[in-house]
This record gives structure tokens, C-alpha cells and sequence, in this order.
């Protein structure tokens, strides 16, 4: 009986330390993490949704409140100081969970600018080929105009057979853009002006 | 001091862990596309080995013999994901190769193999130097390895140029049969070098875990 005790004892104690020493961490962290996060996986994916820019789109974010109370983080991208696109992420339900895809949209005519991949976890070698230039390319510079998958009656071309993961970034894709109908006054207030 | 020079350098040759007691071929084998890779992760399995083994130590007398391999479990958990989160915090990009095989650290079998082996039965002094031994060991195994295939898979070492421009990177070599193969000639080298000195081949048995535990149980029958 005391055996029992002294096991429950030391190992309850051990997984209490333990989870009490990575919560702290993980508070001390999260915001760094985060801050890694737009460099490294956001970053890439704003060059591939914008055309040419010369600001730094990443360090100039804002957050723009939606109507239905949340808020949405949008990323802006000058051009000679000034605003010609800007871009925000929305997610797909995609084969092996949530893809984030950064949308941009061009301030000059109703099309994108085009869209990049942020986060996925689709089939190595058969879903992440949405990750690919010849997917990506086909949304540069789309008019709002049968943006979908050929499937859907738009004049995307899905990845074969990557259906699954093609549906999720068009899906991501048409979130946007019917958020995009809402805000896009909004977001033009929060940026207006010249770049910092 | 001897025996705590001998914790020290014991895993840097005579015991150095992939090539001579055959632990933790996993990360071994999977993350050394490059020497960079292979000295993150070496670095990571550093971290993670001296901190578990000084705590295990400390915490030696305190543990039950019953749960004592879920208690080192426990430990180790912990500071993967304290590895984890730092390295996401500081090192995003290594993180971003590293990948699954950070949290796999746990279930590498020299944290385990020395927390059971070493620090179980040691002050943390000599744990930690130890742990540092191993880790040492490792590190620079998985450098020499990822080093290798780097050169002939890409013709680079650590991202510079080592290779002649006309050289034909040998893609093989970055795949996984590459790590297989490499692996392979390393233990072979390895080998040759320890029978002029009069050591048995690299192996399993090296270790001596399986041995004690099979010992242990014999005797408590």
C-alpha cells in the first residue's frame, strides 16, 4: 500500500512540475512565436499573393474588425508608398486538416492579385502539390469572375488527384472573397494614407 | 576526477552512440540530408540529454523503481517540448526542416538508454558530463554523416561550394538509401578502426541495457 502511494506520489508530482514549467514557457513564448511566424511562413506566402511591392508587408499589418465582431489580421503592399494590394488569410478544410491560404486583392480593378500557401498538412507528393507554381499561377491577376474550380463552373484547373486539397484552396479562396465584398471600404480606411 | 574525464569522453568515441552502441539511428538516419541538419538536431539531442540526465539524477532516490521508465519518460517529454517551443521561438527555419523529428527526440533511444543505463545509478555531476559526452558524440556524428551525403548528394558542405563545378550532384545520396548506404560505410570504417584497437564490433550489446534488465529479472526470480 505505501508502495502504491509513494509511486502515485512522485509520478503525479513529476507530470505536475512538468506541465506547470511548460505552461510558463509556453506564455514566454507564444508571442516570439508568433512573431517567427509571419516572417517565416506568412512572409513567403505574401510574395507569392502579391505581384511587385517595395514595402515590407509583415511589419505594417493591421487588424481590421469584421462585421460580425471579430477581427481580421490584413497585410498591405505598396508600391512607390502607394496602397496596391492587400492580403488576409482564410482557411479550407483540406485532407489532412485546415489550409491556410493568403488571399490578395488588387485595389486597381475587381480581380487578385493572387494567392500563396501558408500552413498545410495534405499528402506529401499528392495534396501539397497546391503548394505548386502551376496551381498558385492560375489565381495572379483572376478577375472575381468564375473563381472556382472547373468542377464548380469556374476555369480553375484542380491539381489531379489532389481533389480534396484543389476544393479546399478554392473554398478558402470564395471565403475571402465574400468577405472581401463587406470590408473592402474598411480596410482601405485603416491603410489610407502613405506608407509609414 | 578520472571518472569524471572517463563520463565525459566515453560517448565522444569509445561508446560514441550511432556508430558503436547502434542508438538513435532514427533521427540518424532521416534528418542528416545536410551537415547543418544534422548539427541542429545534434545540438537539440544535446539540450535534451545533459538536462534529462541532471534531473534524473537528482531525482534518483526519489523515484520508485515500478515507474522509474515512466518517471524518465515524463522528463524527457518535458523538455522536448521545451526544445520544441524554443526552437520555434528562436529557430524557426530549423524548425521548419526538423520538423516531426524534434518531438521524436523523446522516443530516441539514448535519453532513455542513459537515463536507465547512467544517470540512474550516478550523482548529476557525472550525469551531466555524461549526458554531454553522448550528446557530443551525436552531435558530431550526425555532422560527419550529414556532411557526407551533403558532399556527394549536393556538393556542398554546410551550404559552401566543396565540390568541383563539373561535379554531378549524386541525388541518391540525399534520399533516404543514401542514409542507408552511408550509414553502412561509416559502421564498416568504424568497425575496422576499433579491431586494430582490439574492440568487438559495433552492436546492440554495446550498450549492456538489455543484458542488466534480462540480469535483473533472473536474479529477482
Amino acid at each position: 500500500m505505501r508502495e502504491i502511494a509513494a509511486m502515485l506520489v512522485v509520478l503525479s508530482a513529476i507530470c505536475g512540475a512538468s506541465g506547470w514549467i511548460l505552461a510558463s514557457l509556453r506564455e514566454y513564448a507564444a508571442p516570439l512565436i508568433e512573431e517567427q511566424e509571419l516572417v517565416h511562413v506568412k512572409g513567403p506566402a505574401l510574395r507569392h499573393a502579391f505581384g511587385a511591392f517595395d514595402n515590407d508587408p509583415v511589419r505594417e499589418r493591421r487588424r481590421v474588425a469584421l462585421p460580425d465582431g471579430g477581427t481580421l489580421l490584413v497585410f498591405p503592399a505598396r508600391k512607390g508608398g502607394r496602397l496596391s494590394a492587400v492580403a488576409f488569410e482564410r482557411f479550407g478544410e483540406g485532407y489532412g486538416g485546415p489550409l491556410g491560404v493568403m488571399v490578395g486583392f488588387d485595389l486597381s480593378r475587381d480581380a487578385l492579385s493572387g494567392i500563396g500557401i501558408t500552413t498545410h498538412r495534405e499528402t506529401p507528393g499528392v495534396g501539397s502539390r497546391v503548394t505548386s507554381e502551376g496551381f498558385l499561377v492560375q489565381f495572379q491577376g483572376h478577375p472575381f469572375a468564375k473563381l472556382g474550380l472547373k468542377a464548380a463552373g469556374g476555369d480553375i484547373d484542380a491539381v489531379s488527384g489532389a481533389t480534396t486539397s484543389s476544393t479546399a484552396a478554392s473554398r478558402a479562396v470564395a471565403e475571402a472573397l465574400r468577405l472581401w465584398g463587406g470590408i473592402r471600404p474598411e480596410i482601405e480606411k485603416a491603410f489610407a494614407g502613405e506608407g509609414p | 576526477m578520472s571518472g569524471f574525464t572517463q563520463a565525459l569522453t566515453r560517448g565522444m568515441w569509445r561508446e560514441i552512440p550511432p556508430f558503436r552502441l547502434v542508438l538513435g539511428l532514427c533521427p540518424t538516419l532521416a534528418v542528416t540530408k545536410s551537415a547543418d541538419n544534422g548539427l541542429g538536431m545534434g545540438a537539440a539531442v544535446i539540450f535534451v540529454l545533459v538536462l534529462s540526465n541532471f534531473f534524473i539524477s537528482l531525482l534518483r532516490k526519489l523515484i520508485p523503481a515500478k515507474v522509474r521508465i515512466a518517471c524518465f519518460i515524463v522528463v524527457a517529454a518535458t523538455l522536448v517540448v521545451a526544445v520544441e517551443l524554443l526552437m520555434q521561438a528562436f529557430a524557426y527555419p530549423l524548425y521548419q526542416t526538423l520538423g516531426i523529428f524534434v518531438p521524436l527526440i523523446v522516443v530516441n533511444c539514448i535519453i532513455l538508454g542513459r537515463a536507465e543505463a547512467f544517470a540512474a545509478k550516478n550523482g548529476p555531476l557525472l550525469s551531466i558530463a555524461d549526458g554531454l559526452g553522448m550528446g557530443v558524440g551525436f552531435t558530431c556524428s550526425l555532422t560527419v554523416l550529414g556532411a557526407l551525403r551533403e558532399a556527394f548528394g549536393a556538393g556542398t558542405v554546410f551550404g559552401a561550394r566543396v565540390m568541383p563545378e563539373a561535379y554531378q550532384p549524386v541525388a541518391f545520396m540525399v534520399e533516404a538509401p543514401g542514409a542507408f548506404v552511408c550509414l553502412g560505410l561509416l559502421l564498416a570504417a568504424m568497425n575496422a578502426l576499433g579491431r586494430d584497437a582490439g574492440q568487438p564490433p559495433a552492436g546492440c550489446r554495446a550498450c549492456g541495457a538489455c543484458y542488466e534488465a534480462a540480469a535483473r529479472r533472473e536474479g529477482g526470480a
